[in-house]
């Protein structure tokens, strides 16, 4: 089960700055450097993280954080 | 009776859109409804403007800030930018915006370039300075807008700063000629220019914001640029303000939900953004558009890159609104060539020249060519929001002008009618989503990388970004190109220089294409990506 303790190291890294911490609740408004283009790195960063695959426009339905780690646990599950 | 812009000879930015706009009767008249990421609403009226405005001025004069000294915002869409920005201006010290997205390189060469004194930031951006501070000793003080008390003696607190200074503040009676905004351009070569402004370009800037975005008292103006860049500060601040029109302001980025909910309900009369957005918003399920009430929305501008007829059209079949492109740079200062309310649209155009504009299609050899010929887009010089230099680059500000003509850098032509039509530009300059990306600049972060031995980078044309960053690498030998390599090259780009600057492709070669000083032929990588003809291939080095 992936948590969200797994996703913090890869959003440090993505939007370089070691003192993000993640909640649920977390949306790119909290996190300066989440715009469209950083959000392209992320998603990259995460399926190499995780092994997985998002398909295109899966993650624009998400509202945060939360469903961003429900939906990266469902896939790494498969 | 006729509003007259410039009293007693006063041009200063600071005290038009404040103080003359609270002695014109508008001091209870809402300056700003802004809005939050989550929506949230705070509403300022004009005379909070000029006390917050005041305030800024005089902690600038506390901590030893003077005329014509430089000092930065870098800060994402906030109060406190334009605070900064217009309490600066009131001091006659000379202000720039720095895109909240910029990495260390890019804040290097901007804050080192200019010998910023001062930079207004949050504490989370903070950490991009800190690492770079040891190589900026003009920098002496650190403003941070979210600590409640300073860090260090140089690492001070707004909220303490500004609740200790004065609230009133004497703007001193500034000339048209006294230097006022600072942008930074990117060119294809060398390092970004900074683009220097005067308090003057008000005049341009003012005039514009009445005569083609039609702004007068009633309105509710919303203007979506970020305020890093010149649209932001001459449409999100100063033309806008300069007339005493209410504008609103949301912090977020884009969300078509949230927009659309914002000029409905807040009843927006005129709204300003960008191609790529609007792209957007047309790639969005029409559902969303559905029972819409915009009655109130009397215009859509966009400016940033050329317009599509397509985005016209869904404009007024699915939104039933005109929107009018609009031509300008950040040397220009303010708008140039405009589509606009009572002139037809010509959708695809730029539109034609504004009343006391003269563009003129030259040749390489400086000769004006007739209608419907290809050329240089040039500007005769002398309008009054005209860049006064490029920072410590005066060589490279008079290379852009020739016999009276300003060359922006643009191609394009006339038709008959006197509508403008952009082609591309002359140089390697890429124009993605809106925002200028040096080439030079790229190539340059990518080849810090280890595994990096050559890079080229170009623009290739993209249906939703206008242009798209392509990067070239060639690695060196025992290293393989893998997913993981590819993510720290975007990383280490958007890390070093800026999002905007990320190559939506990194593409692997044997060998780059270089001419026979060893120049990377961008022009042939980009006839190979796009399966063209690379044409005249002479100097090639194979």
């Amino acid at each position: 089960m992936i948590s969200l303790e797994n996703l913090e190291p890869v959003f440090q890294q993505v939007f370089d700055d070691q003192s993000i911490t993640l909640q649920r609740e977390t949306t790119a408004d909290d996190i300066e450097e989440w715009d469209s283009l950083t959000h392209m790195n992320l998603v990259i960063a995460l399926e190499l993280k995780f092994s997985i695959k998002f398909a295109l426009g899966e993650l624009q339905k998400l509202k945060n954080v939360g469903d961003m780690l429900d939906l990266i646990n469902k896939k790494a599950a498969k | 009776m006729r509003y007259e812009l410039i009293q007693n000879n006063q041009y200063n930015i600071g005290h038009i859109c404040t103080a003359q706009q609270c002695a014109a009767g508008r001091g209870n008249k809402l300056a700003m409804r802004w809005f939050s990421p989550r929506m949230e609403r705070s509403d300022y009226t004009f005379f909070e403007l000029e006390r917050s405005t005041n305030r800024f001025a005089n902690l600038l004069q506390g901590l030893g800030i003077t005329k014509g000294e430089v000092l930065f915002t870098f800060l994402p869409k906030s109060t406190e930018q334009m605070v900064a920005f217009l309490g600066s201006l009131k001091a006659e010290c000379i202000t720039g915006t720095l895109f909240s997205n910029f990495g260390e390189d890019a804040l290097l060469d901007r804050l080192g370039d200019s010998a910023a004194r001062l930079v207004v930031t949050r504490k989370s951006l903070y950490r991009k300075i800190e690492r770079i501070r040891d190589q900026l000793p003009a920098l002496r003080t650190i403003i941070l807008t979210d600590v409640a008390a300073d860090l260090s003696a140089d690492v001070l607190s707004w909220s303490r700063l500004m609740a200790e200074a004065s609230e009133t503040f004497t703007v001193p009676v500034t000339t048209a000629d006294t230097p006022s905004v600072l942008h930074y351009t990117s060119g294809s070569t060398g390092k970004p220019k900074g683009v220097l402004h005067r308090h003057g370009s008000i005049l341009q800037q003012s005039r514009t914001a009445n005569e083609v975005l039609g702004l007068g008292d009633d309105d509710l103006f919303w203007c979506t640029a970020d305020q890093g860049w010149v649209t932001g500060t001459s449409y999100g601040i100063i033309g806008p303000w300069s007339l005493g029109v209410t504008q609103l302001h949301y912090a977020g980025g884009y969300d078509a939900g949230h927009w659309f909910d914002l000029l409905q309900r807040e009843q927006v009369t005129v709204w300003y953004t960008a191609p790529t957005a609007l792209r957007m918003l047309m790639r969005e399920e029409q559902e969303l558009y559905r029972g819409l009430d915009l009655s109130h929305l009397k215009q859509i501008f966009s400016v940033g890159e050329p317009l599509n007829p397509e985005v016209i059209s869904w404009s007024r079949s699915c939104l039933d609104k005109e929107i009018y492109d609009t031509w300008f740079q950040t040397e220009t200062g303010a708008i140039m060539i405009a589509n606009r309310p009572g002139v037809p649209v010509r959708p695809g155009s730029m539109g034609v020249a504004l009343p006391g504009i003269e563009p003129g299609i030259l040749a390489d050899d400086g000769s004006k060519l007739p209608a419907g010929s290809q050329g240089n887009l040039c500007l005769k010089a002398g309008w009054d929001s005209m860049f006064i230099t490029y920072l410590n680059n005066d060589s490279a500000y008079r290379s852009k002008f020739r016999d009276g003509w300003y060359y922006t850098g643009d191609m394009a032509w006339q038709d008959r009618d006197g509508y403008y039509w952009f082609l591309g530009r002359s140089d390697d300059v890429i124009n993605t989503s809106g925002h200028l990306v040096s080439p030079f600049e790229v190539e340059s972060a990518l080849l810090e990388l280890p595994e990096i031995a050559e890079s080229g980078v170009i623009g290739v044309p993209d249906e939703l970004l206008f242009e798209k960053v392509i990067a070239f690498v060639h690695i060196h030998a025992g290293i393989e190109f893998t997913a993981e390599l590819e993510l720290k090259i975007r990383l280490h780009i958007a890390n070093r220089l800026s999002s905007v600057a990320i190559p939506q492709e990194v593409l692997q070669l044997e060998n780059l294409p270089k001419n026979k000083s060893g120049k990377i032929m961008r022009r042939v990588l980009k006839a190979r990506y796009l399966g063209l003809d690379a044409g005249d291939i002479s100097t090639l080095e194979e």
